[in-house]
């Protein structure tokens, strides 16, 4: 991997100049940089990393891509909910909808509460406090969340989403992926915060604004204050060219509820990593992670949350399906502190095989460093259940339409997860088509 | 009458092991026929291997449905020629709800017969007819199949998916085990309701209490694979009596 970090810093030798002061400072670039020249990223011998495709990172270029001129076309808004997009990490005011610019706006309730920002239009002196605090975190990153580091460095824009106490707020983005690796990469970022009390809807997307095999590295971070509560929406729906390294970290305080949905449909190869700190007491996560592997697509997730504190709860549930020559990956790692006494948490991971050349890999794993915890998990991957086939069929289905029946079942546990209706709606469609059974869209 | 079931001869193998041993059985037109025996005697291997389960080695002997040969079809073909299976254990599929389920294979029927798919209000009104029929609750439709049903509840709805698809042939596989006395009669009124001259039905059970309900034209005991002896329901009243020992001790 050295040969790979010294073309990053070579690239980042030649652009730094040129590259945006975005709230975060340059300093923080260059710490960035220097974080992974000195530690490098993770590499396939490291033991969370063997289905990420890192090999493409020999062919690609990791300066940002220059502004893309032509506006890519869009998913269907939905419905009352703000929209920022942005195409290759660039904030894309013609395609977004704010319903209030940004500005808090007296007529929609729903949009009001929270302060949207761009990284670009942040002051290095205003934020000061934020960037050094987040600093100290990402000079500290863990081998898993190296590319992050990645994005720190070449990150052309953001959007920074601040609801204040007893805010609640529904917003949608959507990162756009838009030119191909050669001409360089896509470096989307997020940042949330949420004051204590605040609330929040939050609907996050990747996707592809035409045919190019693009690179996108995302980073987002996440904090939770004490009660706050935040719906995460994140759906990957890149080309099937597309590279992905995407990595979340997130902070939930005291009675702070983090209800993540993940739906990776997408890109030739994505890998995600998620980390979550459950960091006060009674902090609760739900992360519901549904994966669709077709072809010889890689979806590989890494889910890592630490019980810093007591009587904290996670549920965590992974559905996936490996089809054809695809890879499937969920790694769920939970980690209880010594003193979160109280933990409770549980796992269900489920792997489905719908190809005989396909692979799955599903691992929950546990580290208990205090006693009193209820920890439990559960993990199966096997083909389409024999019993579930056979009734099917003896009731004159066909055998096509029968085993799309039951992969769309095996998904529905998470699916049915989805609280926000019009969301869940454009999801079940997606899937169905994914499944390519038009039978499907009769039971959305 | 003409025939609607016949079987010839029909030995099966599970995993090396036989469970049939040349098994002879004609089914026709209109006619109910209950085959009763002893557990293990292979009632259930009958009934899976006449819906085209897989898992089954088929050593010997011919089966004819309506004069074609059952054996070759895969198990939805078997279904759109009017064959039904009601499973002894209904089969959980959460995320498949009960009403698509059911149009769909009412469509599958339809659409191998050259009729269009059905009417959605039509449809829903139809089986809501059928649902009152066998005391099912309206809340069923947007549940998932069988999904945390009792186990009576499971078996009405094998019923209610037979009154629905109204088969030609339908093949109830210990549907009466495990209900009570109510759920019982309300099976038996379901199964009665489909009795016509062009219909037949073939039930698998170990116990005679639905036949009171349910009066069969004929009455056939499975021992060791084969049938040991036919006759008509009294054969099920002098099995009541004097348990399965003594036909097995003849069949010995």
């Amino acid at each position: 991997m050295n040969s790979v970090t010294d073309r990053i810093a070579e690239d980042f030798a030649s652009a730094a100049r040129l590259l945006p002061a975005i709230g975060h400072a340059a300093t923080r670039r260059r710490s960035a940089i220097k974080t992974l020249e000195a530690r490098g990223l993770p590499s396939s011998r490291d033991e969370n990393w063997r289905y990420a495709n890192l090999r493409s990172l020999e062919r690609v270029r990791f300066l940002p891509a220059p502004a893309a001129e032509a506006l890519p076309e869009l998913p269907a808004a939905l419905p009352g909910i703000a929209r920022y997009v942005f195409i290759d990490g660039r904030f894309a005011p013609a395609a977004s909808t704010p319903l209030s610019s940004g500005v808090p706006h007296a007529a929609d309730a729903a949009a009001d509460a929270a302060v949207i920002g761009l990284l670009s239009q942040r002051s290095a002196a205003g934020v000061a406090g934020v960037t050094e605090a987040s600093l100290t975190e990402t000079a500290n990153a863990g081998t898993d969340e190296r590319f992050a580091l990645l994005n720190e460095a070449f990150a052309t824009d953001g959007l920074v989403i601040d609801v204040p106490g007893a805010g609640a707020a529904q917003l949608e983005v959507l990162y756009v992926a838009s030119a191909a690796a050669q001409s360089g990469a896509s470096y989307p970022r997020l940042e949330v915060r949420l004051a204590p009390g605040a609330r929040l809807q939050l609907i996050e997307r990747q996707l592809s604004g035409g045919g190019q095999a693009s690179f996108v590295t995302s980073a987002a971070e996440v904090q939770l204050a004490r009660g706050a509560r935040l719906e995460h929406y994140r759906l990957q729906d890149l080309n099937e060219r597309s590279l992905l390294f995407d990595t979340l970290s997130a902070q939930v305080a005291e009675e702070a509820a983090y209800d993540l949905h993940a739906i990776n449909t997408g890109a030739q190869s994505a890998r995600s990593t998620l980390a979550v700190r459950l960091r006060g007491e009674r902090a609760e996560l739900s992360l519901a992670v549904a994966a669709l592997g077709d072809r010889q697509q890689v979806q590989d997730a890494y889910a890592v949350v630490e019980h810093a504190a007591p009587n904290a709860r996670t549920r965590q549930s992974f559905r996936g399906i490996a089809a054809a020559r695809a890879r499937v990956a969920f790694n769920g790692k939970i980690i209880v502190a010594p003193g979160a006494h109280g933990t409770d948490s549980s796992q269900s991971l489920r792997g489905l095989l719908a190809g005989p050349e396909a692979e799955i890999d599903v691992r929950p794993q546990l580290e208990i460093y205090t006693d009193d915890v209820r920890c439990s998990h559960g993990a199966t991957a096997g083909k389409l259940d024999e019993n579930m086939l056979f009734y099917l069929l003896s009731r004159g289905l066909e055998r096509d339409t029968a085993q799309r029946l039951l992969k769309w079942a095996f998904l529905e546990d998470v699916i049915a997860q989805i609280t926000l209706r019009p969301l869940r709606r454009q999801i079940e469609e997606r899937l169905a088509a994914q499944l390519r059974d038009e039978a499907l869209r009769e039971l959305l | 009458m003409s025939s609607m079931l016949s079987i010839r001869d029909l030995s099966v193998t599970v995993a090396g092991k036989p469970i049939l041993n040349g098994l002879n059985l004609e089914v026709g037109a209109g006619e109910v026929h209950a085959i009763m025996g002893p557990n293990g005697s292979g009632k259930s291997t009958l009934a899976h291997v006449l819906a085209g389960r897989p898992g089954y080695t088929i050593t010997s002997g011919t089966v004819h449905y309506l004069g074609r040969d059952l054996l070759t079809l895969p198990p939805e073909e078997r279904a759109r020629q009017g064959l039904f299976l009601g499973f002894q254990y209904p089969v959980e599929i959460p995320g498949v709800n009960n009403v698509y389920l059911l149009k769909a294979a009412v469509n599958a029927v339809r659409t191998q017969q050259g009729l269009p798919e059905v009417d959605a209000f039509d449809f829903l009104t139809l089986v809501r007819g059928k649902m009152q029929l066998m005391h099912i609750e309206d809340s069923f439709l947007s549940r998932g199949v069988n999904e945390g049903f009792s186990g009576g509840e499971k078996k009405r709805n094998e019923i209610l998916q037979m009154l629905v698809l109204e088969p030609r042939l339908a093949i109830l596989d210990e549907t009466d085990s495990g209900l009570d006395i109510d759920a019982l009669k309300v099976v038996a009124a379901g199964v009665n309701s489909q009795r016509a001259p062009d219909r037949s039905c073939v039930l698998v059970t170990h116990y005679q209490r639905l036949l009171e309900y349910v009066v069969p034209d004929f009455v056939h005991v499975l021992v060791r694979g084969r049938i040991a002896r036919s006759g008509d329901r009294t054969l099920a009243l002098e099995l009541e009596r004097r348990g399965y020992d003594f036909i097995a001790g003849e069949a010995a």
